[in-house]
């Protein structure tokens, strides 16, 4: 056993992020740890790391004690690991990176380099030659990228280095926070031999990732975190049939049962991807769409989002995208509302074109986002908030009227309009923030994971008024992790994977259609 | 300009002439590597002057009372301004960015308000006589000791211990992961910092026949004015902070010709162009940050490598 965690817990305010999970990890294995967004994957590394200390639990490795360690002597114990956003020495080149990783095994060396005495040029000499197969050892080519800033190399080769660097601990245990996040299939491929090539070296490897098709591809057993705790434990094949994983990926129907879930129960599908994608054509493409976007491709530098999307939402609908994390879901949303600039593709709303208008222009023609995270100001009172969504319209009071409406929807917000946004409870913000969305008179109105980090009861809710607003005749684009939530409202969805619409059809069909199942929990 | 004339063609005479500035030159050129050492560990520490003040009424005082010979002065400086840096460090460090330049300001003048300027030994805020200074015959030493500490930080930042101090700059959370003990490495910083800026202040007490305890000698004055030593001329090696002192202890001579009495204006322009034009300091990585109109095309994405 290499490394073992016993309850370990650690909550944050009111928030349980990991909350009594125990986990053993074999010398040699490639354990995978997954869970949806907001699972708690990252604290528990964190926890481990010495990051952030434990509130109770043990964890040790071998038979070192972690907790109560900081950060560096648990490195310097042989746990290595990388971060979820690239954490390279930007400005330093790709060798000093890894240099820098050899430092805990490195003597003090201070006196001899004050004299440039022989020793210290001939270590040095040995250092750099180590360096240099270690980059080679993680893919990349020490002749082209050694000398090169970390932050200014292509962003597949930004991870291998911070690989590169991590092995250059000589750690007894690797931790891959998402390696493989925004890149594209061939990357991913590559990431996965290496991977597996690093495995083989005898090195156990804790990996984090969304991209099922990699965890369950490459790893030995696999961990699923949910809200905090451990809700499976197995092999790949055991933990991509299991009820209860399925259920926090798909999240549930409310009254539905969760055996209806698409794939659930263990079913041995045959089906081929694209045949499921095939047969869910059965919902035509409306004719007359409000909203039209063809073959549209965004990248955030090297990284593809998006690629050659096309959707239509016709007036009066409510369209669903569904995917999983990464997908490049809220990429899109961001497109149309104009935060970000597309590669190629046109996107139409209505006659304007949303590749070129300014946001506020986009606004004021009818498309309004409600962002995910929610994005409202924390300091001002619930309706200080409201009044700022009106600040464009100079008519006091139409607008104090428009805000009792909107108050009326939302009961809640009227009993608490004095209060000040932080307070209210995640369910309470995403309401004020629908209710912003809603003061700024959308005929579109984009949301982008309403459901995000809300408890089950909220997520009604939400969900309730979502369908409500849609009853007034407001036209809803809906991105959500909550699949099976979102396709029970939806008319329409369409599935995303990596950045590409994988299938599209009526709700009813995409709920019970195996394929469903695989762009979030793999193949 | 007689001055530029002068340095390009009698070299000797113009030394001779000119020895008070390029004393002080050796002394701005070792306060900016003082600043240097704690901003490549990403420290914005501005406590210089505080040490600087240390060393210097330590050895003046320990020549006037004792009259030990003068290393024995400024080494006792120097010493005494690393265990008040390992005292303040202990409570400070734990800030960062602006919180610690803010925090060691408090420190520069609780010290300069709160002991210089009310102890009996240091003159109470009148100054200090040091009969015993050579302004002339201490020019030479300064020389040798900016070389001697121009190569130690050199050195220094080649190895493991600057490896250490880079990473921290670039990122804490990243260094750690890599086993490197941040708030270790940040006090070894702050207390060598801490040293340099005595052995400074030792060394410019030495040549004047008054310490002037003034807010431009060991206030936030001076602090600002060592900062912008190591901005002007980047931080990123410790070339960079002694350019920058070399050229903004210079060029106040250079502008001073004949009734042309906007030295200070002339100063301020080429301050504010180089931070825009070289935001990395003269003797900083890259060329000029040409800024570039809103049509011109962008600067190409390398694409992302296959596999």
């Amino acid at each position: 056993m290499l490394l073992r965690l016993a309850d370990v817990q650690r909550h944050f305010g009111g928030v349980r992020a990991v909350d009594g999970v125990s986990l053993e990890v074999e010398k040699g294995a490639i354990q995978g740890l997954i869970g949806p967004n907001g699972a708690g994957k990252t604290t528990l590394v964190n926890v481990v790391t010495g990051y952030v200390p434990f509130q109770s639990g043990k964890a040790w490795i071998e038979g070192d004690q972690l907790n109560g360690r900081p950060a560096h002597r648990i490195a310097r114990l042989g746990i290595a690991r990388t971060f979820q956003n690239i954490r390279l020495f930007k400005d330093l080149t790709a060798l000093d990176n890894v240099l820098i990783g050899m430092h805990s095994r490195r003597r003090d060396d201070t006196l001899a380099q004050l004299g440039t005495l022989p020793l210290f040029r001939r270590d040095q000499r040995a250092r750099i030659n180590q360096a240099h197969k270690l980059m080679e050892t993680a893919g990349l080519d020490p002749a082209e990228v050694a000398s090169r800033a970390a932050g200014t190399l292509p962003y597949g080769d930004q991870r291998r280095l911070e690989i590169a660097r991590a092995l250059a601990l000589q750690p007894r245990l690797l931790i891959l926070d998402e390696p493989a996040a925004g890149m594209n299939p061939s990357e991913k491929q590559g990431m996965r031999e290496l991977i597996e090539r690093l495995n083989k070296d005898g090195l156990t490897i804790l990996l984090i990732d969304h991209d099922m098709r990699l965890v369950m591809g490459v790893c030995t057993r696999v961990a699923v975190l949910n809200f905090g705790r451990k809700i499976a434990d197995g092999t790949p094949d055991e933990v991509s049939t299991d009820a209860s994983v399925i259920k926090a990926y798909l999240g549930t129907g409310g009254e539905r049962e969760v055996h209806s879930a698409p794939g659930a129960g263990g079913v041995v599908e045959e089906v081929d991807v694209a045949a499921a994608a095939a047969g869910a054509k059965g919902a035509p493409e409306p004719e007359m769409a409000i909203l039209d976007v063809h073959e549209l491709s965004v990248s955030y530098g090297p990284v593809n989002a998006v690629r050659r999307a096309s959707l239509r939402v016709a007036k009066g609908e409510v369209v669903a995208l569904i995917g999983a994390n990464g997908a490049g879901k809220s990429t899109i949303l961001n497109t149309l509302s104009g935060l970000i600039r597309p590669d190629s593709g046109t996107a139409i709303f209505d006659g304007l074109d949303l590749t070129s208008a300014d946001p506020s222009a986009i606004v004021r023609h009818g498309l309004v986002q409600v962002p995910e995270g929610r994005e409202i100001l924390a300091r001002q009172t619930v309706r200080e908030n409201l009044e700022l969504a009106t600040w464009a319209k100079r008519n006091g009071r139409a607008t104090r009227d428009e805000i009792e409406a909107v108050m009326l929807r939302f009961p809640i917000l009227a009993e608490r309009q004095s209060m000040r946004a932080a307070t209210l409870s995640g369910g309470e913000q995403q309401m004020l923030a629908i209710a912003r969305g809603l003061l700024a008179k959308p005929r579109l109105l984009l949301l982008d994971e309403p459901s995000l980090g809300l408890a089950p009861q909220l997520v009604d809710e939400v969900f309730a008024a979502i369908e409500e607003i849609h009853r007034d005749g407001t036209t809803i684009l809906l991105v959500e992790q909550n699949a099976l939530r979102a396709l029970a409202i939806a008319d329409r969805a369409y599935v995303i994977e990596t950045g590409q619409i994988l299938l599209s059809g009526s709700g009813d069909d995409l709920l019970h259609n195996p394929a469903v199942r695989r762009a979030y929990l793999g193949g | 300009m007689d001055f530029i004339t002068q340095l390009l063609t009698d070299p000797i005479g113009f030394y001779n002439s000119h020895t008070l500035l390029i004393a002080n030159i050796g002394i701005n050129s070792i306060l900016a590597a003082s600043m240097f050492v704690v901003l490549y560990s990403g420290q914005l520490s501005l406590a210089a002057p505080g040490f600087m003040a240390i060393g210097a009424y330590t050895s003046v005082l320990m020549e006037l009372y004792w009259r030990t010979p003068l290393a024995l002065d400024i080494a006792a400086g120097t010493a005494l301004a690393s265990v008040v840096a390992l005292l303040v460090g202990l409570s400070v460090l734990r800030l960062r960015g602006v919180f610690l330049a803010i925090a060691t300001i408090g420190f520069i003048e609780a010290l300069r308000l709160g002991v210089i300027l009310n102890l009996p030994i240091t003159g109470e805020g009148l100054g200090l006589q040091n009969p015993k200074a050579d302004p002339l015959g201490g020019v030479n030493m300064v020389l040798v000791a900016l070389v001697l500490v121009v190569f130690l930080l050199w050195r220094l930042t080649k190895g493991r211990l600057g490896h250490a101090w880079s990473a921290i700059r670039q990122d804490e959370l990243a260094a750690m992961s890599q086993g490197i003990d941040v708030a270790r490495y940040k006090m070894l910083a702050f207390i060598l910092s801490a040293a340099l800026a005595a052995f400074a202040g030792g060394l410019e007490a030495h040549l004047n026949f008054f310490v002037d305890p003034g807010d431009a000698q060991y206030g936030v004055t001076r602090a600002v004015q060592v900062l912008t030593f190591a901005v002007l001329g980047g931080s990123g090696n410790i070339f960079g902070p002694v350019v920058g002192a070399l050229f903004l202890t210079t060029l106040p001579e250079i502008l001073r010709f004949q009734g042309f009495n906007y030295r200070d204006i002339v100063s301020g322009v080429i301050l504010i162009a180089v931070i825009i034009f070289r935001p990395q300091g003269i003797v900083g990585r890259g060329g000029l940050a040409i800024i570039r109109p809103r049509w011109w095309p962008r600067a190409q994405v390398s694409a992302p490598s296959p596999g």
